[in-house]
């Protein structure tokens, strides 16, 4: 019985950070692909009083990734219904150019504002609407939600790695006389240390099979059943074989830290 | 005959100096000699035992063991030095959770001996100390004295260069300190072992003229 209870408090903390590390991987990899969607779905509208290209665009900001001119005769069709050929002319003669421009990030408000800026420092151009408004609502809830959610994962594994730290002092105690008897007699630390090392090892492996195993369920059985649109969409997302050996590393990581702490810092002989 | 231990003007103390233990002390003591070191309670015999094994560091003069300078030696020599050495401590100092079998060959584990010589000479040493049947046995399951003669089997196991013992018979009853004391002279005598042992009084039992120093006032001296 307290050979299981040892076990698993430090099975436990150990899970909760490889879920936290588990949750921040999907979490990047939704997150990616719906900014990705909010950059490639945002334009801003350009006005200039001369045709210009991408090129001269991104000297101006070099956030500006691609741009396209918006058809002047599309425009004046739109409202110049009715009206005779001479006079349509006459408009589209003096009608500027109008161009879309996107960027190669998602950026913020206060982003856009600098663009803006930059842009209309150039002689050529008259107007810059960033739709900012929209976008920057969009862009707040989405840092909001990505904010709080990396929060509690960083809450998460503060909380865990307390958690580790007590078993390392447990550990610490139940080890030091046996640690320090084979120090005297000349063992070396990993010699001194391979039980502890042992244990920890196959907690790092059994916290790695539950997390591993949890994810695989959600990801195959409970997405799949769950009929969230996002949830089935995003399946292939929800957990690759490659983060297993993530899991893995960061769970191996922990337990060498912890080990060789406790091992370092047990010296000399209780007296 | 080579000195074995070499102490020149050696100061002991505790908290960075602050607590002087043993103060400009010299000694040396040569290959095979069995040598007493006695005192009063609290005179600093078991602080100059723990030097000899590097467990506390000079805080001035020299000391060399086995050639190596303490005062100044690389913790990866002393981890090699301390594997010649068998110490005997008063309070035994054995692995509980381990069996007395486990226990008694710690020192050809550490050196890393196979599992069939760790048990066959734990079968022979444990023979040595009139424990043949306690192979198995837990520390906590044996009396003081058993404990204390699988601590000396222990200190034997790798045919040690020096012995340091620690008020090895402190609480034993005469059968359990006279076994000792028999594998110690023995030792000393046929493997020409150097055996170093801190006591508040020597056995009665020792006829031969053995040297003797005493600690006193936080100094070391020869008693002739």
């Amino acid at each position: 019985m307290k050979f299981i209870k040892n076990h698993l408090m430090f099975i436990f903390p150990l899970i909760a950070i490889l879920l936290g590390i588990e949750f921040f991987m999907i979490f990047e990899r939704t997150t990616n692909s719906y900014e990705k969607g909010l950059k490639d779905g945002y334009s801003m509208l350009v006005v200039a009083s001369k045709p210009i290209d991408t090129a001269y665009l991104q000297k101006l900001n070099k956030h500006i990734e691609n741009s396209e001119a918006i058809k002047r005769e599309e425009i004046v069709k739109q409202v110049a219904k009715g009206i005779n050929e001479s006079t349509t002319e006459k408009i589209l003669g003096a009608l500027p150019y109008f161009y879309n421009i996107w960027l190669d990030e998602y950026i913020g408000a206060v982003g856009l504002d600098m663009i803006k800026q930059d842009l209309l420092q150039d002689k050529n151009i008259k107007k810059v609407e960033t739709f900012g408004n929209t976008y920057s609502s969009s862009y707040r809830l989405f840092s909001f939600i990505k904010f709080s959610l990396k929060l509690f994962i960083g809450f998460m594994g503060v909380v865990s790695l307390f958690l580790i730290i007590k078993q390392m002092e447990i550990w610490k105690y139940s080890h030091k006389q046996r640690m320090q008897i084979m120090e005297i007699f000349g063992a070396p630390l990993m010699l001194r240390s391979g039980v502890l090392f042992k244990v920890a090892i196959f907690d790092a492996f059994i916290a790695t099979l539950i997390t591993s195993g949890f994810f695989l369920y959600i990801k195959f059985i409970w997405a799949s059943n769950s009929g969230i649109d996002i949830m089935m969409q995003k399946q292939d997302e929800l957990f690759m074989m490659g983060d297993i050996l993530t899991l893995l590393g960061s769970s191996l990581l922990i337990v060498i830290v912890a080990v060789f702490s406790v091992a370092l810092t047990t010296k000399g002989v209780q007296e | 005959m080579s000195n074995v231990i070499n102490a020149t003007h050696l100061t002991l103390s505790y908290g960075n100096g602050q607590q002087e233990i043993i103060k400009d002390a010299s000694f040396n003591i040569q290959k095979g000699e069995f040598v007493f070191i006695t005192g009063p309670s609290g005179s600093g015999k078991s602080t100059l035992l723990k030097s000899l094994y590097g467990q506390l560091k000079p805080t001035d003069g020299s000391l060399f063991v086995g050639g190596h300078d303490l005062c100044d030696i690389k913790k990866s020599k002393l981890q090699e030095l301390r594997t010649h050495f068998g110490i005997i401590f008063q309070d035994y100092k054995l692995v509980n959770e381990w069996t007395v079998a486990k226990n008694v060959v710690l020192p050809l584990m550490i050196a890393g001996y196979s599992l069939d010589v760790q048990n066959t000479q734990a079968k022979r040493l444990l023979k040595h100390v009139k424990l043949s049947d306690y192979g198995n046995k837990y520390p906590l399951e044996l009396s003081g004295g058993e404990q204390q003669r699988v601590g000396v089997a222990r200190a034997f196991a790798k045919n040690p260069v020096v012995i340091l013992a620690d008020e090895p018979t402190g609480n034993l009853d005469d059968y359990s300190s006279n076994v000792i004391w028999d594998l110690m002279e023995n030792a000393c005598q046929q493997l020409e072992t150097t055996v170093l042992v801190v006591t508040h009084k020597i056995p009665t039992i020792f006829s031969l003229p053995y040297r003797h120093f005493i600690i006193e006032n936080k100094g070391i001296y020869e008693v002739h």
